[in-house]
């Protein structure tokens, strides 16, 4: 390998390495401490079955992160599409509800219950929200013990908002973390210097949240001026300026096309 | 019979007003009224809606902007079910209430609030005498345009009736207090008994713990939320406009106040130990 003549891009390889593996270590107890946190909740409401739900690009799309419970493996890795079930609706409206009888008409909850099943009846639905940006969905399943059972109240919703806040922070964490390991892992496959362009274009296609990749790009940019000297980053930072002044005086009043 | 009383301070006026109810709203059916749902659609099969529905749309970005094309009849109305649920909701206290349909969610890729925002205008550039809110953001950003979106409304007559978040966290509109009418949920089931307290803002209180609400495809659902709760606000409105349909904005919640505090009156002479 080329690698054993060139110092420099040995060294450069092992930085990455590095970079992969303390992102792996931040990725991994982040999921768990999620789930943890679910446990905790859900045995506080007398259920036993709990999701996490995030979004899968931007077009309103949903998948699982982390399940507790007994289908909680089969439902790692699925997918809702934008605006269907409950989630779909508490992700694009922000706002929380309780369904007590979801029934077997209900065509997507009857899809994921057969693909797993498992009979969804009730169902708590709050939304997982950072940064005023609502990231994904957390749902509580049915209640423990065998039916019929009581309702979710009032006081059970103010208690999964609050587990939900939680959740969300970490939800974050978890989100910026495997977007850097991904970075971590197309710079380390990409043979020589690393072309700038070609990993904006990776990033593009990336199905990461429109928040992290959009930060990431704008991180590659300004990293691209930076490296072209004095000039071009004066003109940066005064364009930057510009933006934030136009910002802050922007009030547009007027959604209709 | 209602006494009506109410004291309104904005920044330039103090304006009052003072009028009468007769009972005889509580036996209207709010034939006349238009009610817009911004929402996720509404199933106009439904056997509860059928026939009440004058208009649906939804809504769809174009070079950035939102644009509203009409919903295809048998092209997937309801796709979620919120939408039909408090239609259904509004329907029950007002069945001849006259129902526009503003889809802004579950069409994909629309969940940021310039569509719902797009939504507020369509309602009330369509001048709808009852717009129904049952959903919110918490973006900073849409606090400024919402802001003017509902002092439009109430200039041009249009009641905005929206959902309190019901997290710990403030969310708009519904923390307007003075342009809009804000709703959480209660255990109430009559939604002539709706009640008010005070929060960040006054709230009314109105039914909205399993809520049964009709479902597409025919169903009906038991649902939990303050989404639930606004509708029955919106259909005693209907009832309030039909006998009344000169209300302003602000009459209207003078007198939703009104009934709410001899609501809580009768209450407590009720049962005097819940105190």
């Amino acid at each position: 390998m080329a690698a054993n003549q060139d110092p420099e891009l040995v060294n450069k390889l092992q930085q990455l390495v590095e970079t992969v593996d303390i992102t792996n270590f931040l990725v991994e107890p982040l999921t768990r401490s999620i789930a943890r946190l679910m446990e905790v909740a859900a045995a506080d409401l007398g259920s036993s079955e709990a999701s996490v739900l995030i979004r899968d690009g931007d077009q309103g799309d949903l998948r699982f992160l982390t399940a507790i419970g007994e289908v909680a493996d089969q439902l790692l890795g699925m997918k809702v599409p934008a605006g269907k079930g409950i989630a779909g609706f508490v992700l694009s409206s922000g706002q929380p509800m309780v369904v007590s009888d979801v029934g077997e008409e209900e065509s997507f909850y009857a899809e994921v219950d057969k693909a797993t099943g498992y009979s969804t009846q009730m169902i708590l639905a709050t939304p997982l929200r950072f940064n005023d940006e609502v990231i994904g969905v957390l749902e509580f399943i049915n209640r423990s013990g065998p039916p019929p059972w009581d309702q979710f109240t009032p006081d059970e919703m103010d208690k999964a908002a609050h587990c939900a806040e939680a959740i969300a922070s970490l939800v974050n964490a978890y989100e910026s973390a495997k977007l850097f390991r991904e970075l971590g892992d197309k710079t380390l496959s990409e043979p020589g210097a690393v072309d700038l362009a070609a990993v904006r274009e990776w990033l593009a296609g990336v199905r990461s949240s429109a928040e992290h990749r959009e930060m990431m790009d704008l991180a590659l940019l300004l990293r691209e001026i930076a490296g072209r000297g004095d000039a071009e980053r004066a003109m940066c930072r005064d364009i930057l300026e510009a933006i934030l002044r136009f910002s802050e005086t922007k009030n547009e009043t007027s959604f209709l096309g | 019979m209602t006494i009506v009383t109410g004291y309104e301070t904005t920044e330039l006026e103090t304006r009052s007003t003072y009028f009468e109810l007769a009972d005889e709203w509580r036996s209207a059916t709010g034939k006349g009224v238009s009610v817009a749902v911004i929402d996720s659609g509404i199933d106009i099969t439904h056997p509860d809606l059928e026939g009440k529905v004058s208009s649906s749309v939804e809504a769809r970005v174009e070079n950035k902007k939102v644009v509203f094309d009409p919903v295809e009849p048998g092209e997937g109305l309801d796709l979620v079910g919120h939408g039909t649920a408090c239609a259904g909701i509004i329907s029950g206290i007002a069945p001849d209430a006259e129902f526009h349909s503003i889809r802004v969610l579950g069409t994909g890729g629309l969940g940021d609030g310039h569509a719902f925002l797009a939504g507020l205008e369509y309602a009330v550039k369509n001048r709808y005498r009852i717009i129904n809110l049952s959903l919110g953001t918490t973006k900073p950003q849409f606090f400024s345009p919402l802001h003017d979106l509902l002092d439009r409304a109430y200039l041009a007559g249009c009641v905005v009736v929206a959902a309190a978040n019901n997290l710990p966290h403030p969310s708009f509109p519904s923390v307007f207090s003075s342009s809009l009418i804000s709703v959480v949920k209660s255990e109430e089931k009559d939604p002539f008994k709706f009640g008010f307290h005070f929060g960040q803002v006054i709230e009314l209180t109105a039914p909205g713990v399993n809520v049964r609400t009709p479902w597409p495809a025919g169903g009906y659902r038991n649902l939990t939320g303050n989404s639930f709760a606004c509708p029955h606000i919106a259909g005693i409105i209907a009832l309030l406009l039909e006998a009344y349909p000169d209300l302003t904005p602000f009459q209207v919640k003078s007198a939703l106040y009104a009934i709410a505090r001899e609501n809580i009156d009768k209450k407590k002479e009720e049962s005097p130990e819940d105190e």
